[in-house]
């Protein structure tokens, strides 16, 4: 905003208004702040004070039911030293790297189709949407199916071009890609639509400019869709990071046994347990609520990083 | 009429301001507990028999209305919720036998059953289970509900092909250690390939825990998961998967399933109430299957408490409640409805409970249950036992289904541990 507009100032308005009294204004607009209060009680209620409350738990020790005992910055000093959390953010980030890249191509090709397809174009739409609106809990129980050992769909498909069976949901790398797979089987459909919303923003001009000129199908995607994407690629990253950090109905369902045993651990070897989900087995089965808060924290500090990368991201974008 | 925009506007904001304002009101006036006639009964869907429930309901009818409250999804930490809250806290509230340890602390949320006049019943409800009712301070915060003795269900047309005993007599007293167990899981994978008599070897380390009267951290807050009866719990574990005995399936999984309903799996160690798992899980195998000891003695898995809070205005009322609901009548009831299995060994002999059961080819399986729901021992479950047996939990499932080498597994395990214990203020 270094260069001054170039706009001549408006015309003074021929009567000035009568110098207000700041606090009288403020009062007669009580009508307006009123209409917009409920979302800001709701906030308070429903958002600011947990998050107030859930900063003062992580410097006590509670479980939940008795009384608080001060702890001081004891449970971020085991945070730090926390193996399993660490884990945790390692499988969150892999799970999340597994899902959204193949996501975002598969979401990519669905869109151009999108856009070329002629006829059934609303139903193909609303087709694709579907995965994104079904409860994730559903899609897990299918999946668990899907990805079973002996009479699972993946491993039929596997054996029918003559590979041998995998565990999936007993190896670790196993239960990571079929997370992952549940993911991209979720966010596809969502991903294409908007992909294809912003497909039709792109001007017609420049594909008929580009035809003028001699390119291919191939050379004018990468040459002209791709760029013109590069805002809506972005706004799908962060959205599938976002969501992404979050996972944890797809692990907490895909590996819940009817064994007597915590639904929060992640399978053999913890391979499927996100933070969310660690979040949930320190504070709900250990009911250690104190220390539960301080990996929510751990687990915002993450976000953060992560939200600071794509907007650096976002902001690169901007300087060009 | 006409309506005009501002006009709407202002009928819209009154409208939200009186739901406010009654809202907020009504908040203010939140009863902490009930008020003269109510009296709120919280537990969860089969928690109770819901036939009891009802005719308790007409029964104190005349005094109180009983309102029983299912609640669902995590109970536990629904009604902590609550207590915490200190508002709308329900008068009885169920807890749930896996999360009694972590009640026990609290102590002073609940009201001392004794001082009702408890232990004039005391002698009609299995000791082991009562005990686990009672606080560090000795107060008694829970009444008995139900109790899980664990038992092996098996498919006897299986065993005999092998060439095992198949009538459940003969079972239990073949089969009444560890290692004649064993010994059977390996001539049944021998003489019919592809069967195994475990599906995983958690089961195994799991009974074997319930077996002994020692856990994971004792009464007075030390770490004790890294004594010999802890390792000797593991060791068998690591056995079994050594013996090679043990499936590759998880529990619970299509595979599993499967597997059980062609007989591959043909043997489970689960609690009394697992009974109805298998009825709804696999209804084809009906009179397939029978019941027999668990192997290596008598164990427990599971089973609740009725609790009266300390918010409740009428608590002789409440323990009235409760004590008719819990009598040995109907908890035979809650046996025939719920599979609640009882905790007052009087109805045992019950002719509802002697019926023979068609699922399990007629067999009368109280002769197997009654007997181990008696003999469970009697063991000091901490607050720290879940924090604290987790990790082991999770090793032991990592040799038995990723193959890890149980030296190492069992030195992770132990490392985890401390760490958790220095973190929890368990000494060690």
């Amino acid at each position: 905003m270094a260069t001054v507009p170039l706009v001549e100032k408006p015309p003074a308005p021929a009567v000035e208004p009568p110098p207000a009294n700041p606090k009288k204004s403020i009062r007669s607009y009580w009508r307006l702040y009123a209409a917009i209060s409920p979302f800001y009680l709701l906030f308070l209620a429903f958002g600011l004070i947990p998050v107030g409350f859930s900063l003062y738990l992580s410097f006590h020790r509670w479980d939940g039911l008795g009384s608080m005992e001060y702890a001081g910055l004891s449970q971020y000093k085991y945070l730090l030293s926390d193996t399993d959390f660490w884990s945790s953010i390692g499988n969150t980030i892999i799970i999340w790297a597994l899902a959204t890249f193949p996501m975002i191509f598969l979401a990519m090709v669905t869109a151009v189709m999108l856009n070329s397809a002629v006829r059934f174009k609303k139903i193909y739409r609303f087709a694709y949407f579907l995965p994104n609106v079904t409860s994730v809990v559903a899609v897990a129980i299918i999946f668990g199916s899907v990805f079973s050992t002996n009479f699972g769909l993946v491993n039929a498909l596997l054996q029918a071009v003559g590979l041998d069976q995998v565990a999936w949901l007993n190896t670790p790398w196993g239960i990571k890609v079929a997370i992952a797979t549940l993911m991209t089987w979720q966010w596809t459909g969502y991903n294409a639509i908007i992909f294809l919303a912003g497909l039709q923003t792109i001007p017609g001009e420049l594909y008929e400019a580009a035809r003028v000129d001699g390119a291919g199908p191939i050379q004018t995607f990468f040459r002209i869709t791709l760029p013109m994407m590069r805002p809506v690629l972005l706004f799908v990253l962060v959205i599938s990071t976002v969501t992404g950090l979050q996972s944890f109905s797809e692990p907490q369902v895909l590996l819940q046994t009817t064994a007597n045993e915590s639904t929060f651990s992640g399978g053999p070897d913890h391979a499927g347990r996100t933070m969310v989900l660690y979040f949930f087995q320190q504070t709900f089965d250990n009911n250690d609520f104190g220390y539960g808060a301080a990996v929510a924290w751990g687990i915002f500090l993450v976000v953060v990083i992560f939200s600071i990368i794509n907007w650096r991201l976002v902001q690169r974008r901007g300087e060009d | 009429m006409r309506l005009s925009r501002r006009g709407l506007l202002r009928a819209g904001l009154a409208g939200t301001a009186a739901t406010a304002l009654g809202g907020l009101a009504s908040g203010c006036a939140v009863p902490t507990g009930s008020t003269g006639r109510n009296m709120v009964l919280w537990y969860w869907s089969g928690g109770l028999s819901d036939t009891v429930v009802k005719k308790a309901k007409a029964r104190y009818d005349s005094s109180v209305d009983l309102d029983a409250i299912q609640i669902g999804g995590y109970y536990r930490s629904k009604l902590i919720t609550t207590m915490t809250g200190q508002a709308h806290i329900p008068d009885i509230a169920g807890l749930k036998g896996e999360d009694m340890a972590s009640y026990l602390p609290n102590a002073d949320q609940f009201i001392d059953l004794r001082t009702l006049g408890a232990e004039k019943l005391k002698s009609q409800y299995l000791d082991w289970k009562w005990q686990q009712a009672v606080a560090p301070d000795g107060s008694l915060i829970g009444f008995p509900i139900d109790v899980g003795p664990v038992v092996q269900y098996y498919q006897p047309a299986v065993y005999e092909k092998a060439g095992l005993a198949s009538e459940p007599d003969d079972v239990s007293s073949e089969m009444n250690t560890w290692d004649k167990f064993f010994a059977a899981g390996e001539q049944l994978r021998k003489r019919i390939p592809g069967t195994y008599i475990l599906t995983d070897v958690g089961s195994v380390f799991e009974m074997s825990i319930g077996q002994g009267t020692t856990r994971f951290v004792d009464r007075d807050k030390h770490f004790i998961g890294d004594g010999q009866h802890v390792r000797d719990c593991w060791d068998r574990a690591v056995e079994a998967k050594r013996r090679g005995i043990v499936s590759d399936l998880v529990a619970g999984t299509p595979d599993s399933i499967s597997a059980t309903e062609k007989g591959r799996l043909p043997s489970q160690l689960n609690a009394s109430w697992a009974a109805g798992d298998l009825k709804l899980q696999y209804p084809k195998t009906k009179g397939r299957w029978r019941v027999a000891n668990c192997p290596g003695g008598p164990s427990n898995v599971g089973g609740s408490f009725l609790a009266i809070t300390k918010a409740c205005r009428e608590p002789e009322k409440a323990f009235e409640i409760i004590t008719w609901l819990l009598d040995a009548d109907n908890q035979a009831q809650g046996f025939v409805d719920a599979g609640l299995f009882p905790s007052t060994p009087a109805s045992y002999d019950m002719k509802k409970l002697r019926e023979p059961d068609p699922f399990f080819g007629d067999q009368i399986t109280m002769d197997v249950y009654g007997p181990a729901a008696e003999k469970i021992p009697v063991a000091f479950n901490s607050p720290f036992d879940v924090a604290l047996g987790q990790p082991i939990r999770d090793e032991i499932k990592n040799v038995g289904v990723l193959g890890k080498d149980p030296k190492k597994a069992w030195r992770d395990a132990m490392s985890k541990c401390r760490r958790i214990a220095d973190h929890l203020g368990v000494s060690h």
